[in-house]
This record gives C-alpha cells, structure tokens and sequence, in this order.
C-alpha cells in the first residue's frame, strides 16, 4: 500500500501497522470493502491528467450526455442511509428482548401446562386425585398464560413507543433542505440538486456553500474551508490548486464532501461522490461497527440467568420431591410448571421499563437526550469517557485570551457570559492595540443582530478575526463606528508568504491628514517589521532587552497553545503620503518598515465554563477522563490542563525531562502520571504499548488522531475491561461513538452522522451534562437494584404457599389471582417509587462499578430476598393470616394437615372441621379464597415494612427519611387497593375475594414490624462494621 | 465460542476450587458460618411463627369456632356421593356399583346396631334409634348388590351440621308439602329436577323417622360435648327408575332458615344424575 493511497479516512498517520490491529480482524470484510475503492491520488495528478482521467474539460465542464451517463454508472451522490432496522424489527426486538424471554417462556410453559391438562381431562382413568387439576385448574392456567403474555405485550408496546418518540426527535435534526451545487457543464452554468453531481463535474464553490462531493481545486480565490466536521477542528484551511500533502486529508488541493466553504471562491473537479467520499467512508465504517450490549443488558442476562437457576431448581427439588411424595408423573410435571412459572417476576419488566423511562425523561429535562432506554444506565457504569474537545469541553469559537502590551500580559475575559475578571483597559497602549484590531480585521458582525449578547452574535469572517472583534467590540463598543471613523483606504489581505495583514486608514482625527498604517500578522514577522516600540503610550526604540522581553511573552502564551498574532501600527508622515496618496497594494509604494510595535494578542478556544467543575466530579467519580482531539498536542495539552484533565502538578514525560533537563528517553514513563499522546506516535504502538499507556497513566490526552485511532483507543479501554462513553461532534469522531458503550452526541454542533452512531445526545452541548447523566445512570443502578429485592421479596411468598400445598396437604394458602394481583397490581407502585429514591450516599464521589464484580442482583440480594426477609416476613405473616382464618372458622391447624383432598373434593359437601361441623364444597372454598385474600393483606401490610426496607441499602431508614412522596403515595395506594379488592362488591365473583373482618388485617402486623427490626439490625451491623460477615453475607 | 470454553472452565472451578478450597464459591468456614446462620435465623422464625399460633390457639374456644358466619344455613349431602354430580352404573356390571355399595357399607359402619347399645349414650334419641330402614338393614347385611340389582336404589340423605344450629319451629314449606308436615320433622322432599322425566323417576320411598330430620336431633353441640352423637339420616329409596336414561333428581330440605344458593349446588338442596344402564 503506497503512501498516500492508504484509506483517506485515516489521516497521515495511517500506514499498513494500523492494518494489523485487532480491529482490522474483527471488521475484515468491511474494512476490505473500504480499501478495494480507489483511494485518492488526485491531489498528486496535475489538472490536464484528472481532466483526462474523468473525461472532462476544465472550461466546458462535463456534457450533459456524459454526466447522465456517470450519474447512471455511479449513483446519486448522497451517503447511503445507515440501513435502518424495519419498525417491526425494532418492535419484535423489545418484544422478544431481555427480560421478555424470561416472561414468554412463563406464558408458553403455563399454556404448556394448559394442554396437559385439557388433554388429560376427558381421561377415563383419572384418579380420584384428578381432583388436584381443580386447584390448578384449567382456566387458571389459561389466565396466567394470557396475563403473562399480555404483560409482556403492552410493556412491550411501551418502551417500542417510548424509543420510537426518541427517534422522533432525531429525525427532527435532518436536515430536509435539499443540498443545492453550482456546477458548469456544456459550459454553462447550472443549479443543480447536490444528488445530481457527478464524477467529473466543474462545480464552483463560494463562502458559504457546502461542498457537494469529493473535489480537486483547480483553482481558488481566497479560498477557505471549514473541515471541522470531518476533522473536529474548527480552523478553517485555505485551499489552493497546489498539492502541498501527500496525504490527501492533509493537502491543499483537495475540499471535501459536506465540509463547508467558508469564504472565498474556489472552482474545482468532483473526484468522489456520494458513498465513495471520504465522509461517506467513515459513514460506511460507522454503520458496519458492532455494537456490544448495554450493560443495563448484560445485568438482567444475568438476573435472568439466576431467575431461571432459581426456579429450575426450586421446581425439579419439588418435581422430585412431587414423586417420593406418590403424585403422579403428570402432576409433578404440573407441579414443576407451576412452581417454575410462579417464580417469574411478572411485574418487573414493566417496574425496570417504567424505572428507565422515567429517569430518561428526567435527563432529557437536563438536556439529555436519550436515544435508547437501556442507555440511561450505561452512563452511570461509565468508568473512562473519552472526550472530542473541540465543542465539548471547548466553547468551540477563538476567543481572546491574552494581551501582551507594556511589557506585560494581560488577561482577558474567555468566559462565555463575561463574569471574568477583565485588565486594565486605560492604558494608552491598550487604545493603539485595540484600534489596530479593529481596523486591521475583516471580520465583520452580520446584520440584524444588534439585541444579541455580543458573543452570541454571527460573525463572518474567520475564527481569529472574529475573535478579535468580538473582544474590541466588548471593551470598547461598536467596531463598525471605529472603522467608519478611520476609513479604510488600502489593504493586503493576509497570505501564507507574507504571513501578515495590513490596511492604511484616514485618522479619526479631522485636523490630522496623516495616514494610519496597521498591521497584523505571524509576531516574528511582525516584529521584523519594526523598529520601535509603544510603552505606556510612548514609542521606545525597540533594543534588545524589549525584545527579549517580546521573545518571552510571545513563547509563554504560545506554550499556552494559544494562537498568538502580533500588532504594530505606524502615522505615515504626511509629506511623504499626502491627503489622496494612491497606495498599490500590488506593488507596494508605501512604508512596510520601521513601524512601531504595540503588543500581541493571543486567541484561543477556552474551556467552557462548566467544564473542570465537570472534569473534577468526573475524577472525583473515579471516571478517567481522557482528551482525544484532532487538535495540535500543545493546544489540548493547555485546554486539558484548563480544564483539569491533566491536573495541576501532573507532568507529562515531557515536562519531567525539562525540569529535570534530561532526554525524554532518559525519564522513567511511571513517573509521569499524565500522557500527551501524539497520532503520528500512536500508529507505531503495539497494543500491549497501547495497553500500557492507557493503564499505567491516569490522565491521558491524545491529539492528532484521525477516527480511525479514535476507534482503537475507544477499543483499548474496552480490552482493559472499562465501560467507556464518547463524546463527539464531527464524523469523525462518529465510528468511535458507535464503538463506545455510549456514544453522546452533540446536539446543536454534532453532525448527523455523529447523532445517528451515538445513544444519547446533548441537546445543549455540555459536557457537565455528562455528569448529570453519570449520576443519573449510577442512581437508577441502585434504585434498580433496591426495585428488583422488592420485587423479589413477594415472589418466594407466592411460592412456598404451593410448596405446603404439595408437602403437607393443606387448602391452597394463595391463589393464582392474588398472585397476579399482588405482582401486577399492588407491587407495582412501590416498587416504581423506589426510582425516585434520593441517593443514599454521595454516589459521584465513589469508584464506577466494576462490570464483573459488581452486579445488579447477585446471590446476596437473592439471598436476602428469598431467604430473609421473605421468609420472616411475608410467608410467615400470610401464613398466620391464612392459620388465623382457618381456625376461627372451626378448621384448627391440626385438622388442616392432610385435608385437602377431601377439601378439593366436589362431592364431598359434608367435609367435618375441627369441632364437628360439616362443610360444602363452596361454603370451605368461600373460607379458602378469604385465605387468599387474607394472605394477600398480609403480603401487602409486609410490604409496607418492606418497601422501607428497600429504601435504603446501607442507611437507616430514620437517617434516609421518608422525603420520596411518590413512595408514600405508593403505600397508600396499595393499602387501597387491597381494601378495593377486598370489599368491592362483586369482586367475590370477578376475581373471588371475600371481605375480610377488619382483625385479619392486624395478623402480618408483628411479622411486619419484625421484618423491619431485622433489617434496621442488620443495616447498623453493616455500618458498624464495614466489610465485616454481616456486609460481606448480606449487603446488595 | 472461546466466551464458551471460559465458562466451562469458570463452571468448573466453581464447583470446586482445588486453589482456594472452595466449594461452589465458599469454603467450609463460609459455608458452615451461612449455615449456622440460616439454622439460627430459622430457628427464631420457626419459634416466633409457632409462638403466634399458640397465642391464636388460646384465643380459641374449644366449644364453639369464633366465626359460623361461612357454615351456615346448612348444606344436604347424599351417600354414596357423586362424582361431577353423577351416579352411574350398570346391573349387569357388578364392578360399577361396587365403589357406591362399598362407600354404603363403610359409611353404615358407625350406625351398627351393636354400637347403638349403650343406652346411656343414645338417651337424646329416647332408645334405639331407628335410623336405619329395616328392609335397608337387611339388604346390607344380605348383599346390597341384589337391592340394587332391583333397581331399588338407595341413596342416604343427611343434613350438613353446624354448631347450635337451631332447627326451624314454623315451617314455611310450599303448598304441596303441607299434607306430608309432621311435627318435629324438618321436611324433605325429591323430585324430578326436569319436568319431562316426571314419569320416569318411579316411586320415591322415604325411611328413616319420617320424610325428614327429627328435630330433636338438634341443636348439636359439637364434637367436644356431643362426642356419641350419631347425625340423623333419611335413606331414600327409588323404586323404578327408568333405567338407559338420564334422570336428575333435586331433593331440597325445607325450613326458615335454610337457604338455598345458585353458586352452592349442595346448600339445602342438592341434585344428582342418575344413569343406570340394564
């Protein structure tokens, strides 16, 4: 592969080295897709050869003939949609996906269940204990089948429509304007529709187009473009016929689809279109990466993988157990489909659903947008981000940072609403310096804006004029009046040998018919150019110890990666330039020497102001924050260390070998706890140097790097086992944010691209917005984890009812209804509320979860759920309710062991109880269902205790207070619920539960009280004794 | 597939962790600390749970249930009972009636004459009781296969009991019954339950003390102060039934309070299908 043909998505840095990393493997085919295009070599061609080779003239253009024929042969010339999945594919996803399986294999096993027994149910042969089917009869299982289903459905239906009304909001960011071009063909000019481009084409840009496609500048007026979309740097490049780079990315004469022409004209012809250009390779790149699963999926994987262990082993125990005991083959298989489909959490799915979404809409009030639900947590596992900075941590507009004038540096105001501390503006100096700025600038504001802040405002006209601009306007009002004052009579505009501008202007003085020239430029060239220079408002001959003291400044803000531009200015003598001396800028006839020196100004693009407080608490967090910019080393290297990413009193092995004045290669690399990483530097790695890189320094920046290394490093830090986020803007950054675990776009300055491959957007732009989203994420891990033991806990109680049914014989204590009706019906707001649960310890301020140690349920919360508070609590509880019912109806515990065939048993109306009473059939059942209900009550006075309990893992409940209202709210509503149940007339026949008498209400109350006195113990144990038995046993 | 060898040898090592010792992820320490915890935690629980039980036992009168609220008005039930409300069989088949002859006898056993000799236990009844139709009797103790053979199917009626159930003073009986009204008699009458078989149920014969339960059976007192009692039965006798048929048949027991329920097929009244093949 030869220099320069190498995939141009990569910048120079690519070489055959970057084809051997793992990624190459993994995306072969993709990749060699890629490289099998012919790489761009027309920037090497001189025009007559490009002509030729696209069969062109460079005056006519293409005929029109041909350029039907290209457009034919090639296609529109529009990027190829990411292929996008069918709205039933996507519906099918959240319908089949997850958890859903775990609630489908429910459903099916309870309709599996169902045809057993319908099956069996015209069977002659039937045992007199056929009569067990009764119980779990026939069409209980249909319901439970079809509830089960239906949940699965509607919640389901929900999250589909939950992420379509996300995806609604991102197609609102497409830009629906059709792209229009200029092209010449037959020699004609024509406006055509970007699509219609075709190889070969003359198109003819101006400032302010977009460039429709791939093109080779033939020729160029002044020509700058704005490649920040595809590189992320916002300077704009000139552009010339000349080829000054081999590598295409990095040479003049080539301007890129979908970058924008920022002023000037240029003429050039389309070398690529549509997918084969080099935004759309990187479009292509992106769309074919994989993407792993979110975390929040890999956890109920998990959840789902012990769920089911649970339940599978709960129901061969007792399918075995059925056997010993003598039932048949066919209840034990019932038996085992029972208690395997009473251990499915049947409410959770819509709980974890209604818990994401709800906390997704809380982060899109905090400008979050997310795109995809499961993305709401992955934030909070985040352990590195990896951070674009232009745009993202920077304001992504020149702002003035210094002055140097007087023979000192001056600070300015870079903040974004002014609230910096501003210099002393009434030097003499400062009035020359400021009117050399003004004049000697071309930027100029756009109209109609005069009610916006200042440094809102539009400027046309390059990034550092602008900011030049914008900075005189602040300190000394309105520019344009200044230039109307001092009319502009000759001007050089800058160019690359000159390397300065400069404009001569009438004075604003009336009486002086002097000249004023100014002059702005590179400072070394403009220091050449004078001889003296202004201190305190006098001119100083300009010796060797000011220009030393010139030299200092001018190194110093420059080592602050600040684009620094010199200032000087002159009064042309009026006898040697009188009033309408005819200057030629061509040919210059006037003064470029002796001028008098002002001062330097440096610009750069400042941190945003949330941005360290957000690096900080990220740190504090224990996230890696790490800089991956296109930009120069130096100047992310002073934005990291503005923004905290390197922190004050970290050096770079750079910065250890100054100090210590030794070379480079003489510093240990441990030493160094930060790393400026330069691209050129990152293609000659191996990824075990890589790895050790990302793992031995804590505060990283990598500058240079195209999107290709963008993806290795995101893919580094995902081999080192990090959960990693992405922030970007450009396409460039696009494949590494569809690689992250979440990619957060930047929603006013990211491109469409990059929105597309990320899951979460900022809609206003702010890193600190990231933070919010950590907290966010971390918050709904935990309040998901507390849902999920509240869930838990009612699940075993609905179990162990059975399991005595089966072991000892007695009545049913629950029935499949309440079942339902505690898991659908009163456990759903609680366990919802338990979302809104305020933090219960600083969650910024601890280590990220480890992805492998730190689960969302591991055996501990299982163990706490099923175990203990379950067993304390709810069985017990329903169980005394259920013993209490029982035996005030005249069927004392004694008697109960053993009954229930006979109480099952339809023909047998005359079933005697403890004191000789003789019972029918629908009198006992009428008691049983009020069983039922009792235990129901019981359940949901326990969960009352529980709920509380679940508040908080490691807190007291008393330390935590009751301040989430939605919970108390949630306790009232169960409570009222169950009474609903309970005493709604009819609901005897609708879901046959009895009205209890108001004591049976009181039965679960000591066992209540009891659960909640266990756990208060077992918390204080905890707190007292950090990473003691009880902490490592108990705590979730 | 390397993902899958990974877990096959992580399922391996933690099962047992020859390094570590460990079994399933804990070693012996561990799991004999967990161990002696759940033994202690549930030893509590159990204690607590058996605790409350006792304080609700005490709560108990040994006479009488708290609530009678569910058990009453009082149910009819028959022997041999039906299976989904059905009776069927073949008398040429003497293993199909087999299962109701056998519940007959077993049933009958506490109603023994022998048994009924204590007279100091029976005095509520004032002597022997005459529970028992003679000719029943006989057919028991010859082969109640040849009663049935006859088409003279015998059905027990008896009356659900609760506690202190205080028998009905005023009868409120419908007109037709009025003439069959003894004094201290609960009434009970069987019918044909479709109008269509009106000629095909054949006559109905009533044994016992009368066409129903004498009322000085009642009120019971329970098992506790009643422990002899011996509850009252009217055997009912179908002398030519039309047999290959489906015949329902609804007896009702009559009174103020007994009540009769849509939902309770066996609540004062109960019926049967009766199918008896030639």
């Amino acid at each position: 592969m030869g220099y320069g043909r190498s995939d141009s998505y990569r910048v120079a840095t690519t070489q055959d080295k970057d084809d051997r990393s793992p990624k190459k493997k993994k995306g072969a085919k993709d990749m060699d897709d890629l490289k099998k295009e012919v790489p761009i070599t027309e920037h090497k061609m001189s025009i007559e050869e490009v002509c030729r080779k696209y069969q062109t003239d460079i005056v006519q253009g293409l005929t029109n003939a041909k350029a039907a024929e290209y457009l034919i042969r090639d296609g529109p010339n529009a990027l190829t949609p990411p292929p996008t999945t069918p709205e039933w594919v996507k519906f099918c996803r959240q319908l089949f996906g997850g958890f859903s399986v775990l609630l489908w294999t429910g459903a099916i096993l309870c309709f599996l269940a169902y045809a057993i027994q319908a099956a069996t149910e015209d069977d002659p042969s039937r045992s007199a204990r056929s009569h067990m089917f009764d119980r779990l009869s026939l069409c209980l299982q249909l319901y439970l089948g079809i509830v089960l289903t239906a949940v699965v459905v509607i919640t389901g239906c929900f999250s589909y429509f939950q992420e379509a009304k996300s995806s609604k909001i991102m197609e609102s960011f497409k830009n629906m304007v059709p792209q229009q071009a200029l092209v010449i063909r037959e020699g004609e000019k024509v406006q055509i529709n970007a699509e219609e481009v075709v190889g070969g084409d003359l198109v003819e840009v101006k400032g302010g187009d977009r460039i429709p496609a791939d093109i080779r500048v033939v020729s160029a007026h002044g020509c700058k473009v704005d490649n920040s979309s595809l590189t992320g740097e916002s300077e704009p490049q000139s552009r010339s016929p000349d080829c000054t780079h081999d590598n295409p990315l990095e040479t003049r004469n080539i301007a890129f689809f979908s970058t924008n022409c920022v002023e000037g004209t240029a003429r050039g012809i389309v070398i690529c279109t549509g997918d084969n250009t080099v935004m759309g390779r990187i479009a292509t790149l992106t769309s074919g990466l994989e993407t792993g699963k979110t975390p929040i999926a890999k956890e109920i994987e998990h959840f789902i993988h012990i769920i089911t262990g649970v339940a599978v082993f709960l129901g061969l125990t007792f399918f075995i157990l059925a056997i010993v005991l003598g039932y048949s083959w066919l209840e034990a298989v019932i038996f085992l489909i029972g208690i395997i489909v009473a251990n499915v959490p049947e409410g959770l799915l819509a709980t974890v659903t209604v818990c994401l979404t709800l906390t997704a809409k809380r982060m899109a009030k905090k400008n979050c947008l997310v795109k995809n639900l499961e993305a709401v947590e992955t934030l909070g596992s985040t352990s590195t981000i990896c951070s674009d900075k232009t745009g993202t941590l920077t304001q992504n507009r020149m702002t003035v940072a210094h002055m140097w004038f007087d023979n000192q540096i001056h600070e300015a105001d870079t903040t974004e609403d002014q609230s910096g501390a501003s210099f002393d503006k009434s030097s003499i100096t400062w009035i020359s310096l400021a009117r050399v700025a003004a004049l000697c600038n071309r930027a100029q504001f756009k109209a109609g804006q005069d009610q916006l802040p200042i440094l809102k405002r539009d400027v046309a006209g390059d990034a550092s004029e602008s900011a030049l601009l914008k900075c005189i306007e602040l300190s000394c009002g309105s520019v344009r009046a200044m230039r109307d004052r001092n009319k502009k009579v000759a001007e050089i505009p800058f160019n690359s040998t000159n390397k300065y501008q400069l404009s001569v202007h009438e004075t604003e003085d009336l009486n002086d018919n002097r000249y004023l020239l100014v002059m702005k430029g590179a400072p070394e060239r403009v220091l050449e150019c004078c001889s003296t220079i202004l201190v305190q408002g006098k001119e100083q001959p300009l010796d060797e110890e000011l220009k030393e003291a010139f030299q200092n400044a001018y190194m110093e803000l420059g080592g602050l990666g600040e684009r620094v531009l010199g200032f000087c200015h002159v009064l042309l003598p009026e006898d040697q330039y009188p009033k309408g001396f005819a200057f030629d800028t061509d040919d210059v006839n006037f003064q470029t020497k002796d001028l008098c020196f002002v001062g330097l100004m440096s610009m750069i693009d400042p941190p945003r102001a949330a941005v360290p407080d957000a690096v900080g608490k990220c740190r504090s967090a224990g996230i890696k924050v790490i800089m991956v910019t296109g930009d120069h080393p130096i100047t992310a290297k002073a934005i990291a260390k503005g923004v905290g990413i390197i922190s004050e009193g970290n050096e770079t092995v750079e910065d250890i070998a100054a100090r210590l004045n030794i070379p480079v290669s003489q510093v240990n690399p441990r030493d160094a706890k930060a790393c400026v990483c330069h691209g050129t530097d990152l293609k000659d790695l191996s990824q075990d140097q890589m790895d050790d890189i990302l793992r031995n320094h804590t505060e990283i920046v990598f500058a240079r790097t195209s999107p290709q290394q963008k993806l290795i490093i995101v893919e580094g830090c995902q081999r080192l086992g990090a959960i990693v986020a992405v922030t970007g803007d450009g396409v460039n950054d696009s494949p590494a944010l569809k690689k992250a675990d979440i990619g957060v776009a930047m929603g006013i300055s990211g491109s469409d691209v990059s929105k597309q491959a990320a899951d979460m957007i900022l809609l206003d732009d702010n890193f600190a917005s990231i933070v919010t989203g950590v907290e966010e994420g971390r918050l709904i891990f935990d309040n998901l984890k507390k849902s999920i033991a509240y869930t838990l806990t009612s699940n075993i109680p609905e179990i162990t009812p059975f399991l005595l049914f089966i072991i000892v014989n007695i009545p049913l204590p629950l029935g499949t209804i309440t079942i339902l009706c505690i898991d659908l019906g009163t456990d759903m707001v609680p366990a919802i509320s338990l979302a809104y649960e305020a933090a219960e310890s600083d969650i910024m301020k601890r280590q990220p979860r480890n992805p492998f140690r730190d689960k969302l349920v591991n055996e501990r919360l299982i163990s706490i759920a099923y175990g203990q508070i379950v067993t304390a609590g709810f069985a017990l509880g329903g169980f005394f309710a259920y013993f209490v019912i029982l035996a005030e109806n005249g069927f004392l515990p004694t008697t109960l062991v053993g009954i229930r065939l006979n109480w099952d048993d339809r023909s047998c109306n005359d079933l005697e109880d403890t004191y000789g009473q003789q019972w029918t059939y629908e009198q006992r059942k009428i008691v049983e269902f009020t069983c039922h209900t009792a235990f129901f009550v019981s359940i949901v006075v326990v969960q009352w205790a529980d709920v509380i309990i679940c508040k908080t893992r490691r807190n007291s409940v008393f330390q935590q207070g009751m301040r989430n209202k939605i919970l108390i709210f949630g306790l009232f509503e169960e409570t009222a619920l169950a009474a609903f149940l309970s005493y709604c007339p009819g609901m005897d026949v609708a879901l046959r539960m009895y009205p209890l008498k108001p004591s049976w209400w009181f039965c679960a109350f000591p066992y209540s009280f009891l659960i909640f006195v266990y756990d208060e113990v077992r918390k204080l144990l905890i707190r007292r004794n950090p990473g003691g038995w009880v902490e490592r046993e108990t705590y979730y | 597939m390397q993902a899958n060898k990974d877990s096959d040898g992580g399922w391996r090592t933690f099962v047992w962790n020859s390094e570590k010792k460990e079994f399933l992820g804990r070693t012996g320490s561990s799991w004999l600390k967990i161990f002696l915890f759940y033994v202690i935690f549930y030893g509590c629980l159990a204690g607590i749970f058996i605790g409350t039980i006792q304080a609700l036992l005490l709560t108990l009168s040994n006479y009488k249930p708290t609530y009678q609220d569910r058990v009453a008005p009082p149910g009819l039930s028959h022997t041999p009972r039906s299976e989904k409300s059905e009776i069927a069989f073949s008398l040429s088949d003497a293993s199909s009636y087999k299962k109701y002859t056998d519940a007959m006898t077993k049933f009958l056993k506490k109603y023994d004459d022998d048994k009924q000799t204590d007279q100091m236990k029976f005095e509520d009844c004032g002597g022997k009781c005459q529970l028992m139709p003679e000719r029943f009797l006989k057919c028991r103790d010859t082969n109640c296969a040849v009663c049935c053979s006859l088409a003279h199917v015998v059905t027990l009626l008896r009356m659900s009991l609760s506690l202190c159930f205080q028998p009905p003073m005023n009868n409120s009986v419908e007109e037709f019954l009025l003439p069959k009204l003894k004094p201290n008699l609960i009434p009970i009458f069987c019918k044909n339950k479709r109008e269509e078989d009106a000629d095909k149920i054949g006559e109905i014969k009533f044994f016992g003390l009368g066409e129903g339960f004498p009322l000085q059976y009642y009120p019971y007192y329970g098992k506790l102060l009643h422990p002899q009692y011996l509850q009252p039965l009217v055997a009912i006798q179908f002398n030519n039934l039309t047999l290959n048929e489906e015949l329902r048949i609804e007896c009702k027991v009559f009174g103020e309070n007994i009540g009769y329920s849509e939902k309770d097929r066996y609540q004062g009244r109960f019926d049967v299908k009766f199918n008896i093949a030639s």
